[in-house]
């Protein structure tokens, strides 16, 4: 039976090359769309290695060009919230809190190699304020910065990628950083951040932004008192704060929503080409009565004639997905973006699904159709 | 092998009802080719495609080969049609897309038939009705009479007890229709296949074993030759 729609296809090869282009853009969209989803997804269940529970982002400024002022008013505010019961924790950081808007990259050299990263410069107690869980080593303290070498913190790919399977604690990059530890994740752009470089690094004498980790069970009221007090402590103190869970939530939101209108674009783009489909098998099998009602003269159930059409259908829509297939293998073979195969491998794989249920749900009801014409009829019409 | 009872066909629409045929009663034995003849829209086809297992009557019993098919699922009858009954129609009906040999195997594709069994028997056809020569051309490559041909081919490849043939020389000249009814004629005569054709001919009538006359869906006459 194969061969016997082969014939009829390869017959009707103008009327199906359409139908099989339209099969083939509608694979590379659904290709690009799925690989994106699958990309987005596996980034999203990827740990973050950071946790944003009860974490507050504490904006502040001194108002000074003064290093020395600066360092003193640091003190100031942290001998306050060390007597703070609502706080928790606290710990200073370079302008590049997690789920902010600002970044800081470096490249970072070893063995001749040089790997661009996130840096972030931060005080000993980050790790405690957003539960950042250690892989090895430890994270540095203030007694290590007055030994040789800034002690620095990497995470797990930024050691693999600098260091390969060597050990990397110990090890010195860009000659005046020390490995002291190593973090698995730090994914703190967004939720559907991948995978990143990070290296954490003791803060500088002008890094004064902050973030708190408060007890369970406080409010606005103690969020606006905070706010207040630490402004009362100087003069001229600005001080905002923002709820990193809230922050996280902005991040993810532009991610997101240019995603999803690219889905509702495509979305909208395959279901015209479904309806084209449907449009196309509709007339053909209009005018093709004649043909059916000979099947069923000489033998054809109604089952067997629905599902020669759908099988017409899919072997047409086999050729759209062989081509788009071809095409799609390019991307991941001259690495076109810095993707894991194994995304475009479920991209193809999805897509190919997707394009296969399209044809069919486009095939049945033209089939059914087909299926139900009453020979005498299709045959005295002819 | 064919017995129709009181079979009665009525086409509805939502304003008019058409009485195709009444009561016709009509008893068909093996080996017999039988000719139907009448006015256009006597009901002729009708009653072809009944007999065909192509329609439903709409009143009246069909037995066919001894077996009554009125409570058939619609799978029996396929496999009915496919193994007992060859058809010929006057606009041959052949998939102007597949060649020749390729619609002559049309039939044994809805049977469990390997494809090179489908070849040989096809081309066995083909050759029987001296189409040999022609398997791989297509349908708007040949002649009229030459199509019909194919049509025969196809209709008798499967060995079917009966054939029904509904103004199979209707679009042919004399010479060509000459030729048709020579052919069918040998396959009655060799291998008693049971033939009904619908004609307008009368000469082609009267080279049957009998003629039945048909007048606005009723029977009205039936008359034996000896050829």
């Amino acid at each position: 039976m194969l061969n016997h729609i082969f014939k009829l296809i390869w017959k009707k090869k103008k009327s199906n090359f359409l139908m099989m282009l339209e099969i083939f853009v509608s694979f590379l969209i659904l290709f690009a769309v799925w690989s994106l989803s699958v990309y987005t997804y596996r980034n999203y269940v990827t740990p973050a290695g950071l946790s944003t529970d009860r974490v507050w982002a504490v904006y502040l400024q001194f108002n000074t060009d003064s290093d020395s002022l600066r360092r003193i008013n640091c003190d100031l505010v942290s001998q306050y919230l060390k007597g703070n019961r609502g706080i928790e924790s606290f710990a200073f950081s370079s302008s590049n809190l997690p789920f902010g808007f600002s970044t800081m990259n470096n490249q970072f050299e070893y063995g001749g190699k040089s790997v661009m990263s996130d840096n972030l410069a931060v005080s000993a107690d980050y790790p405690s304020v957003l539960g950042i869980q250690m892989l090895s080593g430890r994270w540095f303290t203030a007694a290590d910065t007055v030994g040789s070498g800034k002690p620095v913190v990497i995470t797990r790919r930024l050691a693999a990628e600098l260091f390969g399977k060597e050990e990397p604690i110990g090890k010195r990059i860009s000659t005046d950083r020390r490995v002291v530890g190593v973090v698995d994740y730090f994914r703190h752009k967004s939720s559907f951040q991948a995978d990143e470089n990070a290296l954490f690094e003791p803060m500088n004498i002008w890094d004064n932004d902050l973030l708190v980790k408060v007890a369970p069970g406080t409010d606005a009221e103690f969020e606006a008192q905070l706010a207040r007090s630490i402004q009362k402590l100087g003069k001229d103190w600005t001080v905002e704060i923002q709820h990193l869970d809230n922050m996280k939530s902005t991040q993810d939101k532009t991610i997101l929503i240019p995603i999803l209108i690219l889905f509702g674009v495509c979305g909208f783009l395959v279901f015209n080409v479904g309806l084209g489909l449907f449009g196309v098998l509709f007339q053909n099998i209009s005018r093709r009565r004649g043909e059916i009602g000979i099947r069923r003269a000489v033998g054809a159930t109604k089952k067997q004639i629905m599902r020669y059409f759908i099988s017409e259908t899919l072997v047409i829509a086999t050729f759209g997905v062989a081509l788009g297939v071809f095409f799609a293998v390019q991307i991941p073979l001259l690495n076109v973006f810095d993707v894991e195969g194994s995304v475009y491998f479920w991209g193809i794989v999805l897509a190919t699904l997707s394009i296969y249920g399209i044809a069919v749900l486009c095939a049945f009801y033209p089939s059914r159709q087909a299926a139900v014409i009453y020979p005498a009829v299709a045959l005295h019409e002819e | 092998m064919i017995h129709l009872k009181n079979i009665e066909k009525v086409y509805r629409t939502d304003t008019v009802e058409t009485l195709a045929l009444n009561n016709i009663t009509l008893q068909i034995e093996k080996g017999e080719f039988l000719s139907i003849m009448g006015p256009s829209g006597c009901g002729k086809s009708t009653l072809l495609n009944i007999m065909g297992l192509l329609d439903e009557p709409t009143k009246g019993q069909i037995n066919l080969d001894t077996q009554e098919i009125s409570d058939f699922s619609d799978k029996k009858l396929s496999r009915f049609r496919n193994q007992k009954i060859g058809f010929i129609f006057q606009s041959y009906h052949l998939i102007n897309d597949l060649p020749v040999l390729d619609n002559v195997e049309l039939p044994l594709l809805y049977r469990d038939v390997s494809s090179a069994e489908r070849r040989r028997l096809a081309a066995e056809a083909l050759e029987k009705v001296g189409l040999a020569n022609r398997m791989k051309h297509y349908p708007s490559q040949l002649s009229g009479g030459q199509k019909q041909r194919v049509a025969i081919a196809r209709a008798i490849v499967g060995q079917p007890e009966i054939i029904l043939a509904d103004e199979p020389t209707g679009n042919l000249d004399s010479a060509m229709g000459n030729e048709i009814m020579e052919i069918l004629e040998n396959l009655n005569r060799a291998d008693r296949t049971t033939i009904v054709m619908v004609t307008h001919d009368e000469n082609m009538a009267r080279r049957t074993h009998r003629l039945v006359r048909l007048f606005d869906g009723s029977l009205v006459s039936s008359n034996t030759f000896v050829n």
